[in-house]
């Protein structure tokens, strides 16, 4: 006998996926996994977004100045500083991941983690300062 | 001092064709040493008979008893009430079909190990457990990647991989390499280490995969 | 196997790739926001050195994203249909992505 499958219940609200990030009761390691794929799928959007706008250098001189000036507003400068974080934490923890992820330094993963963040802070901090002008 | 005082427990309830999903709440007396299982059984022979959940030997050694508490997995029957808040939210464990209330479908658990038979030689005839691994289930609930794939073999499935090439008794270790290197095996796992916490055993699921990646990408 | 090996070979390269393309695209430039003006990017993509640079970076991030998104879509549980376009599409996505760049790159080096 055989009856219907039940219900499958995962973490987090909404669809499936959400139990990729979701950080109720979550561990380090399940947290910086959820960040990496959040950077990760951010950087492939940008990436995209980034060679869409290169093409103004393609349309000539005064395409790209109309685009330099909107995006060294500073507004748009801030938007500068949350990819050069992703950019960071993506980098640092995929070295984490590359190491840990190939069987090596496996019971250091935490420790890794900061590492990677003492690394990260101090460069974008100084990447921060450097896109708002001070540096 | 009185040595009870009572909690809430919100418990997950779910009945084949009775209704939706739904979280019930019971007020329980609780002692300085009770279990979350200890809780539950109180409901089920207190407040409400059709509260179902499965448990065995109450010691954390056969693994039938797990559920999330809060959102983490535990084993109840060794999971304290008082290490937990005013009000307890249980649930069965995730990424399993549901059965009844608490009750997880361990069928599809056990579906994702490798095929090869884990046992002695000179055992034939049954299976050997694992060492370490009480195989609860506890690791898959946590996985992250098991949220949305039915086809990741997931944490415990990749540690009994590990044991075979650790002791391959009889197993052929190129077909366990074979196994476990594939997307939804050994190179599915992105390193939550949600089941290195999870795992209740001396397992620690992540490092039996880290070993075992380590191993393929030889 | 292979997939983990080039996401980890293209991440390493990716680390210093980004890293040199960053500082010296962004961060030796006086301009405000670190962005060049349309002369001085075509000055710089002139450099033979620099143009061999920025089409390794734009090889290692085209390999890298399509790696990632393809762990990305296999997480997902494809039917065995779905699972069947997701290695050609992110062949061919890939392929027009990296010749999207070249062209970029070669024109912009041509008109310096």
């Amino acid at each position: 006998m055989s009856a219907a499958p039940g219900p499958v219940r995962h973490k987090g609200r909404g669809p499936a996926v959400s139990g990729w990030v979701a950080p109720r009761g979550r561990a380090l390691g399940g947290r910086s996994f959820a960040l990496h794929r959040i950077t990760g799928i951010a950087l492939v959007i940008y990436l995209y977004v980034h060679l869409g706008v290169l093409s103004m250098l393609l349309i000539g001189e005064s395409a790209w100045g109309d685009f330099l000036s909107v995006v060294t507003a500073k507004g748009f400068l801030a938007f500068d500083v949350v990819l050069i974080f992703g950019l960071l934490f993506h980098a640092l923890n995929g070295i984490r991941v590359a190491l840990v992820g190939s069987g090596y330094l496996v019971r250091h993963q935490r420790a890794l983690f900061w590492v990677a963040t003492a690394i990260g802070t101090p460069l974008l901090v100084y990447a921060a300062i450097h896109v708002f002008g001070g540096a | 001092m009185s040595t009870t005082d009572t909690r809430t427990l919100r418990v997950y309830r779910f009945k084949r064709g009775d209704g939706a999903e739904h979280f019930d709440e019971f007020e329980v007396p609780v002692g300085p040493r009770m279990s979350i299982l200890d809780a539950l059984r109180w409901i089920q022979l207190h407040r409400d008979p059709s509260l179902a959940l499965r448990h065995s030997c109450l010691h954390a050694s056969c693994g039938t008893c797990g559920v999330q508490v809060d959102g983490r997995e535990e084993l109840a029957c060794v999971s304290a009430v008082r290490d937990h808040g005013e009000t307890i939210t249980v649930e069965p464990l995730a990424n399993l079909p549901i059965l009844t209330d608490l009750v997880v479908d361990v069928g599809e658990f056990f579906a994702r190990f490798p095929e090869h038979p884990i046992i002695r030689a000179s055992e034939a005839d049954g299976y050997v457990r694992l060492e370490d691994c009480i195989e609860c289930g506890l690791c898959l609930s946590a996985c992250p990647v098991a949220a949305t794939s039915r086809h990741y073999v997931g944490p415990a499935a990749l540690v009994a991989a590990q044991r075979l090439l650790e002791e391959p008794r009889g197993a052929d270790r190129e077909d366990v390499l074979a196994w476990a290197d594939r997307p939804e095996a050994a190179w599915g796992c992105h390193l939550g280490f949600e089941c290195a916490r999870a795992c209740p055993a001396e397992a620690i699921p992540a490092e039996r995969i880290m070993a075992l990646r380590r191993e393929l990408a030889r | 196997m292979r997939a983990w090996r080039w996401t980890v070979g293209s991440g390493v390269a990716l680390v210093v790739l980004a890293a040199v393309h960053m500082v010296a695209q962004h961060f030796v430039v006086d301009e405000a926001g670190g962005m060049r003006t349309y002369q001085q990017v075509l000055d710089y993509i002139a450099n033979p050195i620099i143009f061999v640079i920025e089409c390794g970076f734009l090889f290692a991030v085209a390999i890298h994203a399509m790696l990632g998104l393809r762990g990305i879509l296999l997480d997902l549980d494809p039917g065995p249909r779905g699972r069947r376009w997701i290695d050609p599409g992110l062949w061919v996505l890939g392929t027009v992505t990296v010749a999207y760049g070249l062209v970029l790159l070669t024109t912009l080096a041509l008109r310096a």
